[in-house]
Formats: C-alpha cells, structure tokens, sequence
C-alpha cells in the first residue's frame, strides 16, 4: 500500500512536472516558428496561428497570472480535503506527530476540468456577440493599459511594497464561496467542479485580454477553439505551481510567489508598454528609446538596398514580419503627404496597421502597397505608428 | 453570541482569507468568520459558552497563521 503511494508520488515528481511544462512551452515555440516560415494562404495559418498563439500566451503568462487571480477557488477546493483530515485529527483529539498527506492531483485536474469547459462555452459566447460588436483600437488600449495597472499592482502587492496594494487581490464574494462551501460539502469531486466553473467570473488580467480577443473574433467556433487553448495553455503551469505550492508547503509557496510576482511585474510593464503604443504615446519605452540607437540600427539593410526613389510628396514604409522599416522616416512638414505602405509575403501582426493620431487602422494585405494619406503637419510633429498588439513601432519625423 | 475581531498579519493572499473562512465548518460554535485579506482582520460571530478566544487562535495556527485579538 505504502509501495503504491510512493509510486505515485514519483509519477507525480515536481521535477518530472516542471520538465513537462518546459517540453511542452519549446514544442508550442516550435509550431509557432515553423508556422510563421510556412508560406500556407493567410486565412488558414492566420486562424491557426491565432489559435497556437492563444496556447502559447496560455502555457507562458496566462497560468501563473491566473493562479494569481483564481488561486483562492483552487485553494478553498483543495481546503475541503484538508479539512476533512483536520476534522478527524479533532474528533480523535490525539496528537498525530506526522502531517496527514492527501493527494492533492485530483482535485486540481477536476478544478482544471471545469475551467476548460467553462471557458470553451464563455469563448463561443463572446465569439458570437463579437458578431455584433468590435473593440477599436483606443478601447484596447485602454483595457490594455488598466490590465497593465493591474498587473504591476498584483506584483507590488507579492512584494508586499505597500498595504494600499493589498486591494489589487480581488476576492470572490463571500455569498459565492460560502454557498459553494455548504453545497458542495461531503462530495470530493463537486467542489473543484464547481469551483474550476466559477472562475469564469473572476477572469485574470491576461485571460480579459484574451477574451477581448475572443469578442474580435466575431465567431462562434474561433472564439471557442481560441478560449478552449488558451486555458488549455495555462493548465500545466497552473497544475505544477498549485501542486507544488499544496506539496511542498509554506517556504516553497512562498518562493513561488515572490517568482510569479516577478514573471507578473516584467508582463505588466509588456502590456503597458503594447498599451501605450497603442495610443500613439510617446513616453512608451519604444518611442523614447528610438531616438538614442543610431540610424543605422533603424532600417532593415536589405530594405535600404532596395527602396525605390519614391515622389517628393510619397514616403515609403516597408511592412516586414519583423516589424517596420525604416523605424524613423523623415518627411517635409507643411504638405499633404501619401505613405506607401509595401508587404511582401508579410504574415505576422505587423500587417494589423494602426496611426493612432490619425485614427487610421488597416489591415494590409500580405502581399501588396497601401496607400494612407496623410495630411499636412508642423515642422518637429512626430507621428507614431505600431501594429494591433502595440509590439512593433516606428515614427514619421515632420521637418 | 460573541463578535470579535483578530488580526492576521501573516496572510499574503486573499486564498488565505478563504482558508481562514473555511475554519466555519471546523469549529463549533462558530457562526460567521469573515476574513479580509485587505485588512489582514478576520471577524469572528461566536458562542462563547461553546468556545473560546485560545481556542480560536489555536485553530488558525493549525491553518499556518497566527491570530492576535484586536
């Protein structure tokens, strides 16, 4: 009997776990590479892409910025069998010198169950009444930026930097968890179930992102297959740190915590960063670090070599799956001018074309020119431009 | 019934106020705990003729806090 727990508990190794979780983060990094290289028709690698990259963001920011939200369902899920095992130490009223163990596995798998269940169900939900409305870029950045405040705010609140930060760790209400407690009490398997269901009501920072994603998806299948591996991604990070943080006790949870709140701060300042491009700031990390590097670093040698003399009133903008390039382009002020906007087998979320000042969003074709007018500006005007996600920029330098 | 206050400086989470609530199906003569991580306090509603104050204390050391009467 004893011989049996112990094989279990070497299936369930926190190392073999952690190795598990990395293997599965390299070969969702391998489907993303390879898909971007293949040269398959946009509409087909484009939702593909979408989807793996809704895994990816799932196995890699998504569980550990989950299990800082919905940590407290899982926990008072797993409470139920601590519980019972506390319950039974009182009752006996004898002093037992060794820790009861209970396994901890399957009340996370049902927990992680439900969750993927109920989110597959919230993505097609929100696909289907993405078909009615769509978020334009202003409001994306805002709930890109208030993700952000709240993120850095749930990481300050790790490192216990101030008590004001204690007010980001949002709590369920109590009618919730208190009903929950007493339904579900004497039944092992209704809890996490339950629990695993309701956090669809307590959605995480990046998970609210994805959900917008979803809502832009404007489809019932997409929305579902996107939310379906997204929480499919965060299952085996959330799965390895409640386990290890339920395992392997106090000092360890603690470790931990003080790991996500890093992994949280560095995607907190990621998003505000997307979210402030976004916008068309300037005081973005981009946008103030681009002066500083020097021209060359700016533009794509190949690019250079091959850029067309173009019209005096025309500048031109090539559009790589690396982002935009030239990063600076300079332009007269005072006239009307025309930017050409040149892809060429483009298949990345560079092709998502936003001016935030000038509310102009395009998505450009993978192959092809766009022309976007653009009207007369001062002399020192710099107008920023970035794609969708806010990750790659550049500016038209007005003189 | 008897309403107390006790403070918990030791939670880091809200998980832990919810581990602290769940002391309701433990502990008899309990009431109503509430728990706020925001406050690091949890309100106690409880009969003092079936329980007391150390008792109390003692339970939540069991959860891995440490309790103080406010």
């Amino acid at each position: 009997m004893q011989k049996n727990k112990q094989k279990q508990n070497e299936l369930f190794n926190p190392v073999v776990l952690v190795t598990l979780g990395i293997a599965l983060v390299a070969i969702a990094i391998i489907m993303v590479t390879t898909q971007t290289d293949s040269n398959n028709a946009l509409t087909a690698s484009g939702l593909t892409n979408q989807i793996i990259v809704a895994f990816v963001t799932g196995i890699t920011t998504g569980g550990l910025s989950c299990l800082a939200v919905q940590g407290g369902l899982l926990a008072s899920s797993l409470a139920h069998q601590v519980e019972q095992d506390y319950a039974v130490q009182s009752t006996n009223r004898k002093k037992i010198k060794e820790k009861t163990k209970f396994n901890s596995t399957l009340p996370i798998t049902l927990f992680l169950f439900a969750k993927l269940i109920a989110y597959t169900l919230l993505g097609a939900l929100l696909g289907w009444l993405g078909s009615y409305f769509t978020f334009s870029p202003t409001s994306r950045a805002i709930l890109m930026i208030a993700i952000a405040i709240f993120m850095i705010g749930n990481a300050l609140r790790m490192f216990n930097v101030h008590p004001i930060f204690r007010y980001f760790s949002i709590e369920p209400p109590k009618f919730i968890t208190r009903y929950i407690r007493k339904t579900a009490k004497g039944t092992d398997t209704a809890t996490p179930l339950f629990l695993g269901a309701l956090t669809v009501f307590i959605p995480c920072g990046v998970t609210q992102a994805m959900m917008a994603t979803a809502l832009g998806t404007g489809s019932i299948t997409m929305g579902a297959a996107l939310m379906f591996a997204f929480t499919l991604g965060t299952s085996p990070v959330f799965f390895i740190i409640a386990y290890l943080t339920t395992e392997l006790g106090v000092r360890l949870e603690k470790f931990f915590m003080r790991f996500v709140a890093v992994v949280i701060l560095i995607l907190g300042f990621v998003t505000l960063e997307g979210g402030l491009n976004l916008i068309g700031s300037p005081y973005s990390l981009q946008n103030l670090t681009r002066n500083w590097s020097s021209p060359s670093t700016n533009s794509s040698p190949e690019i250079v070599s091959a850029q067309q003399p173009t019209l005096e009133d025309e500048i031109t903008l090539y559009v790589q799956n690396q982002g935009y390039f030239p990063e600076t382009l300079k332009a007269p002020a005072g006239k009307n001018l025309k930017l050409n906007l040149v892809t060429d087998g483009v298949f990345s979320c560079a092709l998502a074309f936003l001016i935030p000042d000038l509310d102009y969003y395009q998505m450009l074709p993978p192959v092809g020119t766009v022309q976007v007018d653009v009207p007369a500006q001062e002399a020192g005007t710099e107008l920023y431009f970035t794609c969708s996600m806010g990750m790659y920029t550049g500016q038209i330098v007005f003189e | 019934m008897i309403k107390k206050i006790f403070r918990v400086e030791d939670m880091h989470c809200s998980n832990c106020a919810l581990k602290l609530e769940s002391l309701e199906e433990i502990l008899e003569g309990v009431k109503e705990i509430n728990a706020s991580y925001h406050k690091l306090e949890m309100v106690v509603e409880y009969d003092e003729n079936k329980l007391t104050e150390v008792e109390i204390v003692r339970a939540v050391k069991k959860k891995g806090y440490t309790a103080a009467l406010a």
